[in-house]
């Protein structure tokens, strides 16, 4: 199953995330820190696809994309932001970085679980 | 300058009151999640929609700590140059007018960052694809 791991600094959203992905065939990780993710990608770690927060304290969202595309495992791996965040100039900042799309918090589950199947590429 | 001691007191009050309410409506999300789990239920997608507010109201609140907290820094340099100096004093005011309104407006843009799709009907799903 791909693996798709979620970071997010608040445990309510990642509660949400996981009621919507239980359905889904695929594995799911979770981490309060992006620091810890990117930890565990540099570790070996090789998802199919992230979802990660946008203000987390520590790292961000966009520092923990820089981090990813530093690594060979993730450089081109899908990522989505999932945010409160709706400035034009941040998604224009995070489609520079080489972001996948951008999911507005808070976010439709159906569509939720539409985006990810999408991304996967899943029956 | 007890008017601005009485006012930093208020707002540390209100920054309590913030945290407060941010701790309890986390832990009220997430028994009922636990609950959830626990008996094997499921909610639609309206209430699972619902229950992302609390996010919400977590980053809402903590925008406003970090706005008061600034005002707050700004008083006490005041505080301290008026205890200095008249002179210094009346300087000072004037640059804690302006970094107030500073504040004020960072904590605006803020409030409408951490928003959401909360009050926007012009975006349909809130998911776009680059």
């Amino acid at each position: 199953m791909p693996l798709v791991i979620f970071v997010d600094d608040s445990e309510t959203a990642l509660a949400s995330t996981r009621m919507v992905t239980d359905s889904m065939p695929i594995e799911v990780k979770q981490y309060l820190s992006a620091v810890d993710a990117l930890n565990e990608i540099q570790g070996g770690m090789v998802p199919d696809l992230i979802i990660t927060d946008m203000n987390m304290p520590v790292m961000n969202g966009f520092e923990f994309l820089q981090g990813l595309r530093k690594v060979p495992g993730t450089a081109r791996t899908p990522v989505l932001m999932l945010t409160t965040e709706t400035r034009d100039e941040l998604k224009a900042q995070g489609k520079a970085l080489g972001l996948t799309g951008w999911v507005v918090k808070p976010f439709n589950p159906a569509q939720l679980k539409q985006a990810i199947s999408r991304v996967l590429r899943l029956a | 300058m007890q008017f601005l001691q009485t006012l930093n007191g208020l707002l540390e009050h209100v920054k309590t009151v913030e945290r407060e309410t941010i701790s309890l409506t986390k832990e009220a999300q997430l028994r009922m999640v636990r609950f959830l789990d626990k008996n094997g239920l499921s909610v639609d997608d309206e209430t699972l929609e619902a229950m992302q507010y609390q996010d919400i109201i977590a980053q809402q609140l903590s925008a406003t700590i970090e706005a008061i907290e600034s005002a707050q820094e700004h008083m006490q340099y005041f505080i301290h140059a008026f205890s200095q100096d008249d002179a210094i004093a009346s300087q000072s005011i004037e640059k804690m007018q302006g970094k107030l309104t500073v504040a004020l407006e960072r904590a605006k843009e803020r409030h409408r960052a951490f928003s959401g799709k909360v009050h926007r009907e012009d975006d349909e799903d809130g998911i776009e694809f680059f």
